[in-house]
């Protein structure tokens, strides 16, 4: 299968042009595959839900549920569904955590902070280490 | 056949290398300061991180408790004792943010004005929930501003404290949480931690970097889901935005924010969000509000930038139109589609 070294032939004759496509292919490919699953999207399959600081509940963004949340003050109520989330309601007077609206990247976060309850998309590789607001 | 063998030695070397777990990113969030503080720590383990994010969470929980302008509590006190115009000991922990917001409120023409604490409680907005309206009694707010508080108004003598004005009140609600944010980083690198974002309610100070790469940062839009730009930083920056979708309230089709002008007695106009880079993040703080109390003009806010010693400024106006220092255009990216027309300032 290997020549030996003293009839080493020159690499152009070593591969054929079938395996010099292959190669090329392969190469080209990588770029593609580093974008897709190394780096990531940014965009978060899962959301966290904490209250008064503590877990609650961890959400598949892409399951469509309305989930009513128990918060110190009263229900927070989420909408989640096509790998977003929001505040749709809470027993909160200046409505900061609706007005937030729809979170879709990862590490975004919106609180309602008078009931004690936050939801921060999770993803394994965001685009954004911290969000400014 | 040689060169051939050493590419593909490189190659191999590269993926193992890829394949390195990558150093541990330490991240907890703290509901306390009367908002959302996020702690992000490059290559701290969990045990470590644990540790550190529970020194700050007492530390904030502290700071939020001795800078509230009217609950009971070091503030609360100085303001209880400001008006008998006697001198009084300023309780310690008072003391550096008095000193600290003068020279800023002086940088900064008085636009960022600390002193003016009965005019924000008139207003409704020294509580945590957002007044309902409708806005105060012309009179009312013209007899405040009658009376002229000024931080200049403040005599402090080592720990004794006197006011000449009996209306100044401290409200450090534009200030406290920049200050907070660099007595946490300060924290974080006397316990050798040397890369860390600390995120108050969306206002940041980020140290080092993440590992081979800088710390990303979304900005989020003041008007629509998601986010307006994006920015990288290394080493030692400030991040605040100051927007008036925040807090406030509408009135007969107005809206009314929550930083109030202090020459006119009245919620600044003109600006949606004012993003503000700076390294300390107490001067970004400031910063962000004086510059929305300035307006939207150039020839207003950029004197005030320059004069707080800010690295960068961008400006939404409420038409949607951005404004620019120069020392952004390279480091900025736009989220958005189509990308926004920006206009430059000046140089600061």
């Amino acid at each position: 299968m290997f020549a030996s070294a003293s009839h080493c032939k020159p690499m152009k004759h070593w591969l054929t042009k079938g395996d010099w496509l292959v190669l090329i292919a392969a190469l080209l490919l990588v770029p593609g595959l580093y974008a897709a699953y190394w780096h990531g999207s940014g965009q978060g399959l899962e959301a966290r839900v904490w209250v008064d600081g503590k877990p609650w509940a961890r959400l598949d963004l892409f399951h469509v549920q309305h989930l009513d949340v128990p918060g110190v003050l009263g229900v927070s109520h989420l909408e989640i569904g096509n790998g977003q989330v929001r505040f749709t309601d809470s027993p909160c007077q200046n409505r900061q955590c609706i007005h937030t609206g729809w979170l879709s990247e990862g590490g975004d976060v919106a609180a309602c902070l008078p009931n004690r309850v936050s939801v921060q998309i999770m993803a394994d590789d965001p685009r954004f280490d911290s969000i400014n607001f | 056949m040689k060169r051939f063998l050493s590419f593909t030695a490189l190659l191999m070397v590269a993926l193992l290398i890829a394949c390195t777990p990558r150093p541990p990113v330490y991240q907890e969030q703290l509901l306390t300061f009367g908002t959302l503080v996020d702690i992000t720590l490059w290559n701290v383990d969990e045990a470590r991180g644990r540790q550190a994010v529970a020194i700050l969470a007492r530390d904030f929980e502290y700071m939020h408790n001795a800078w509230h302008a009217w609950h009971r509590g070091p503030l609360g006190r100085v303001n209880q004792l400001l008006p008998t115009g006697e001198f009084f000991s300023c309780p310690p922990s008072i003391v550096p943010l008095i000193r600290r917001s003068s020279e800023l409120s002086e940088a900064s023409g008085g636009l960022f004005n600390p002193a003016i604490g009965q005019l924000i409680r008139l207003w409704g907005f020294a509580s945590d929930e957002a007044p309902k309206g409708p806005p105060p009694a012309v009179e009312a707010i013209r007899a405040l501003l009658a009376q002229n508080p000024q931080m200049s108004d403040l005599q402090l003598d080592g720990i004794r404290l006197r006011s000449r004005n009996p209306a100044v009140r401290l409200d450090f609600g534009a200030f406290a949480k920049g200050y907070a944010i660099d007595q946490a980083i300060e924290q974080l690198r006397e316990q050798g931690i040397n890369n860390a974002i600390v995120n108050a309610g969306g206002d940041l100070r980020a140290i080092g970097r993440h590992g081979g790469r800088p710390w990303r940062i979304g900005i989020r839009h003041p008007r629509q889901p998601g986010m307006l730009a994006s920015v990288d930083i290394e080493g030692d920056e400030s991040i605040f935005t100051s927007g008036d979708y925040e807090r406030y309230f509408d009135h007969d089709g107005k809206r009314y924010q929550h930083i109030i002008d202090p020459h006119s007695g009245y919620p600044a106009e003109g600006i949606s969000s004012v993003t503000v880079f700076a390294k300390q993040a107490d001067v970004a703080d400031a910063a962000a509000t004086a510059v929305t109390v300035a307006g939207p003009d150039p020839a207003d806010w950029l004197p005030v930038a320059r004069a707080l010693g800010v690295t960068g400024v961008m400006l939404v106006d409420t038409e949607g139109r951005v404004q620019m220092t120069p020392s952004l255009d390279k480091r900025i990216y736009f989220d958005i589609e189509p990308k926004p027309d920006v206009r430059f300032s000046e140089p600061l």
